[in-house]
């Protein structure tokens, strides 16, 4: 493979000490001791609703998995395209998708407790337990025809052995693509950008897929009655979204730094991303509404009953999920929408507003997609639908798992440059204009 | 812009020149350039404008009698259809729906890559369209021509079609605003506007320079005029090509002023174009996934149907364009990088086609419906097995050789495989509608569906149809966009980057 003709520069010289490694070091403890205090949540669980703090775990991971999700699609799409203008942006995502093997890490404990545990009141995936009862009055879920019909895909084992392919996939991307563009700064060996965009291709597939499986097994499943073919597009969309406003995020802090993108970043760069939230944000909005449109509309008992119970108390009166969905039609798509069509809006800090925006309400759909479930009240079928609400675990959680994702991102930036200096088309985002 | 020279000291501060930058030392893998040979203005004006103003070659007459020919068989398939009436489209108890409706989302799928090429690859600023959006789009409002005969007259009393209009209540009878095959007439005549509008004012500042040269080609022309008889015709002949694209150029000059009112309108449009190319086939989708039949009722159906409508239109612009290049000596307006992007979006898009089939009978399985179970398992092994398997191998296997480079080099690989999309693209539709209504809920309705010889007529005819309107589109208006071309090429890059 050939190579750039000129000397090859020291490995990391003037990147050796980006000297925040202090600071990073403090979200590692702040991390680790946030999630020390979940899993106290985790294994003492909750008199009212044993499997919330359970909730509240997946809930935190999800947040930061979405945005990791999001920022892989994003550097492997922008492979595929030979974007040159996103080169800069393309060096802090792969510093931030460093932090897959620590997520599967943090996911771990919801894995093993729910297939170890003796006792599972406290894992909210309901099949998991066959002596629970189904709510609604179908006996315990080992006599449930409908468990039975789908007990080959949603057994333990199965259980496992996605989780491990899931992590397995994304990881192995996120690492690959680390490692051969940071060999591209000390090597300038082309051959890391040929390889690079071949994993992008394939990577695009294996990660469609164990996306849209983790979302069937991580959330569709909670409600394991409901069945839809749009869920894995769903998620797709929503980890775009969320990857997206977490770059711009990004974007600024690195903006600020004297060894990150202080002087190199451009207007143009973060009006071209805020035209992708744009696109991004009538892509979910359009999935989201085919979606509750075609169910809505068909009106089948067997589907409709996931949105109800968004709406709906057992006795037909408004729940408090009513209003989450509100919020997420008018506050997570018409607000960002009709925001993000002004020019002036794609720019500093009315773009930083609507990437915490964005952000903010990710999180609620999260909530709205994951926390509402049927919690039986007796063995008749009687049953409550989870409320909002915002646990303690919850909380932790978000932070927890953010801190580690802080850290490991403020590791990675210390060791690396902040720009990919040899790539082919750096000079193309260096001179970004719209 | 001073604002955003604000922002841009708002976000980096002071301009002092980060260090990295000075190790910046970019490898040499060069973008293939978008126009080979390194052909100047003058020689791109005078290949595309020469497709219009040399003679009509022979084969041209050839192929336009052909297809003339075949066109005249959905003018026969109309008329006895409309003079004894839609029964002779072999519709009949369970399958009301047969390949009308099949033909309709076949045509109107192939009509979704020109103004996808045109719309959404210029939002994306992909410099690569600038050489098939104007075939692309001339396909795709022939092909709303051909996809609009179908609804139209299944109809039944053809000339009551205008009642699908919500005209003042004359009739005290209101259309059905809840039948999506209501929305279809909006979002099919709204696309097709739009389109025929895009098409047309992004054509205006080539049509403006085939005007230009009209009187020197007259010269050329007369001078090569033997007799007297021959002159005569040329000055006719001339004074109405003087007239025809003197009017459609409506008085371009290209002024600064024009370009800027261009360029604006033109983006205007594209994001206009956007949602529109989305939505058609999203309503289409929306046709089938209302009902609550088994097989129709999926909520992935309209990303679904989009993702197969943008296949199937790069599979039809890649099997025209191909033969085009060669004929008309293209090659270096439409080179292999172009031909591999196609390819590309074929393989990405047939795989997401793929992806929606997989996850389609995944949740068959899984929502365990034992309705939806059977008619996906009906579909790969019941009576219609034959055309599943044509699909999924046309659909999902085909697109997969574009994986390697060879296979893009080939070009006649790339052409049948590229018929192969078309052939798989038109079974999908018959899939999805044929069989899930031959075997519905009631067993003792059942029936095999088998079309009728009025239907394969008709069906075939529009291809003939398509033909001789492409074949017009060919023969008198600018086959590229070449002003859009131009400003795409190296030459027109004053800085001398990218």
């Amino acid at each position: 493979m050939s190579t750039s003709s000129d000397v090859i520069s020291p490995s990391g010289s003037a990147a050796a000490d980006r000297g925040s490694g202090n600071k990073s070091f403090l979200f590692l403890i702040v991390g680790l001791v946030l999630i020390a205090l979940s899993a106290i949540g985790l294994f003492t669980g909750s008199e009212t609703d044993p499997a919330r703090p359970f909730v509240g775990w997946i809930l935190g991971i999800s947040f930061w998995l979405s945005i990791l999700i999001g920022m892989l699609f994003l550097t492997m799409i922008w492979w595929m395209f030979d974007a040159g203008w996103s080169v800069i942006i393309r060096r802090q995502l792969e510093h931030a998708v460093g932090a897959f093997p620590y997520l599967a890490l943090i996911f771990l404990p919801l894995v093993l407790l729910s297939v170890l545990s003796g006792d599972k009141t406290g894992i909210p995936w309901i099949w998991m337990n066959s002596d629970a009862i189904v709510p609604g009055g179908h006996g315990t879920v080992a006599h449930d025809v409908l468990y039975q019909s789908k007990a080959g895909y949603l057994g333990q084992g199965f259980f496992i052995v996605r989780y491990v392919l899931y992590f397995g996939v994304w990881t192995t991307l996120a690492l690959l693509f680390r490692r051969w563009s940071f060999n591209m700064d000390r090597t300038g060996d082309h051959s890391n950008v040929h390889r690079s965009r071949k994993l992008a291709a394939a990577g695009l597939f294996l990660c469609a897929f164990a996306t849209t499986f983790a979302a069937i097994d991580w959330f569709k499943s909670l409600n394991y009655h409901w069945f839809s073919t749009m869920y894995g597009v769903w998620f797709f969309a929503a980890c775009m979204r969320a990857g997206l406003s977490a770059t711009v995020l990004t974007l600024f802090y690195m903006a600020g730094r004297e060894d990150g993108l202080k002087g190199i970043i451009k207007p143009a760069h973060f009006y071209l991303m805020g035209c992708i939230m744009l696109a991004f944000t009538v892509f979910w909005a359009y999935i989201s509404f085919s979606q509750y449109f075609l169910i809505y509309n068909a009106n089948i008992p067997e589907e409709t009953f996931w949105y109800n119970m968004r709406e709906l108390n057992a006795d037909g009166s408004k729940n408090s999920w009513w209003w989450v969905s509100m919020g997420l039609i008018f506050l997570h798509f018409f607000v960002p929408f009709l925001y993000l069509l002004w020019y002036r809006n794609k720019f500093a800090a009315r773009l930083r507003f609507i990437a915490i925006w964005i952000l903010t309400f990710h999180l609620l759909d999260l909530y709205w997609n994951i926390v509402p479930q049927k919690l039986a009240e007796d063995s008749h079928g009687h049953y409550m639908i989870r409320p909002f609400g915002i646990s303690w675990v919850d909380v932790t959680m978000f932070l927890g798992v953010g801190a580690i994702v802080i850290w490991s991102f403020l590791k990675s930036a210390a060791r690396e440059r902040p720009i990919p200096i040899r790539d082919p088309r750096i000079e193309e985002s260096i001179n970004c204009h719209e | 812009m001073s604002t955003t020279a604000d922002q841009h000291s708002q976000v980096s501060g002071a301009y002092s020149r980060p260090d990295v930058l000075e190790e910046v030392r970019p490898a040499s893998i060069p973008r293939r350039p978008l126009i080979e040979n390194n052909r100047s203005f003058t020689w791109i004006t005078q290949k595309v404008c020469g497709i219009v103003e040399s003679k009509t070659p022979t084969w041209w007459w050839v192929a336009f009698i052909i297809c003339a020919a075949i066109a005249s068989f959905t003018l026969m398939g109309l008329t006895y259809l409309v003079s004894t009436g839609v029964g002779v489209w072999g519709l009949r108890n369970p399958t009301f729906w047969g390949w009308a409706i099949v033909n309709f989302v076949f045509w109107i799928g192939i009509g979704h890559a020109g103004t996808l090429i045109s719309a959404i690859l210029c939002l994306l600023k992909q410099k690569w369209r600038t050489s098939i959006n104007r075939a692309a789009e001339a396909m795709t409002i022939f092909a709303v021509i051909c996809a609009g005969i179908f609804p139209l007259f299944h109809v039944g009393r053809v000339w009551f079609a205008w009642w699908l209009f919500p005209l003042p209540n004359a009739n005290a009878i209101w259309p059905n605003f809840r039948s999506p095959l209501e929305w279809d007439v909006f979002a099919v005549s709204t696309y097709g506007t739009v389109s025929i509008l895009f098409w047309y004012m992004g054509m205006i500042p080539d049509l403006a320079t085939i005007r230009d040269r009209v009187p020197m080609i007259f010269e050329q022309r007369m001078a090569n005029a033997g007799t007297a008889g021959r002159q005569a015709f040329e000055r006719f002949y001339f004074g109405f090509r003087r007239l025809f694209y003197g009017i459609l150029s409506m008085g371009w000059r290209g002024s600064n002023r024009h370009w800027s009112n261009y360029e604006m309108a033109y983006l205007l449009l594209a994001g206009l174009s956007t949602p529109l190319v989305l939505s058609v086939h999203t309503v289409v989708s929306f046709d089938f996934a209302v009902a609550n039949l088994p097989g129709w009722h999926t909520t992935i159906f309209p990303p679904y149907f989009v993702a197969g409508a943008i296949f199937s239109g790069f599979g039809m612009v890649l099997t025209l364009m191909l033969p085009l290049r060669a004929i008309f000596g293209l090659q270096d307006l439409i080179t292999q990088y172009h031909i591999d992007c196609m390819a590309k979006i074929c393989l990405a898009t047939g795989s997401m086609v793929g992806y929606a089939y997989m996850m389609e009978f995944f949740i068959a399985w899984y929502g365990a419906n034992p309705y939806e179970g059977f008619a996906f398992v009906n579909r790969a092994f019941g009576p219609y097995a034959w055309a599943y398997w044509i699909m999924i191998s046309c659909n999902v296997i085909t697109p997969q050789f574009f994986w390697f480079k060879w296979v893009r080099e080939n070009l006649w690989l790339v052409w049948i495989l590229s018929c192969f999309i078309n052939v798989g693209m038109w079974f999908e539709r018959f899939v999805i509608t044929v069989t899930s209504l031959a075997n519905d809920f009631l067993p003792a309705n059942w029936d095999y569906f088998s079309p009728t010889i009025v239907d394969i007529f008709t069906f075939f005819g529009t291809f003939g149809l398509f033909g001789v309107l492409f074949l017009l589109f060919v023969r008198f208006l600018p086959l590229l966009a070449f002003a859009e071309i131009k400003a795409v090429s190296k030459q027109a890059d004053v800085h001398g980057h990218h």
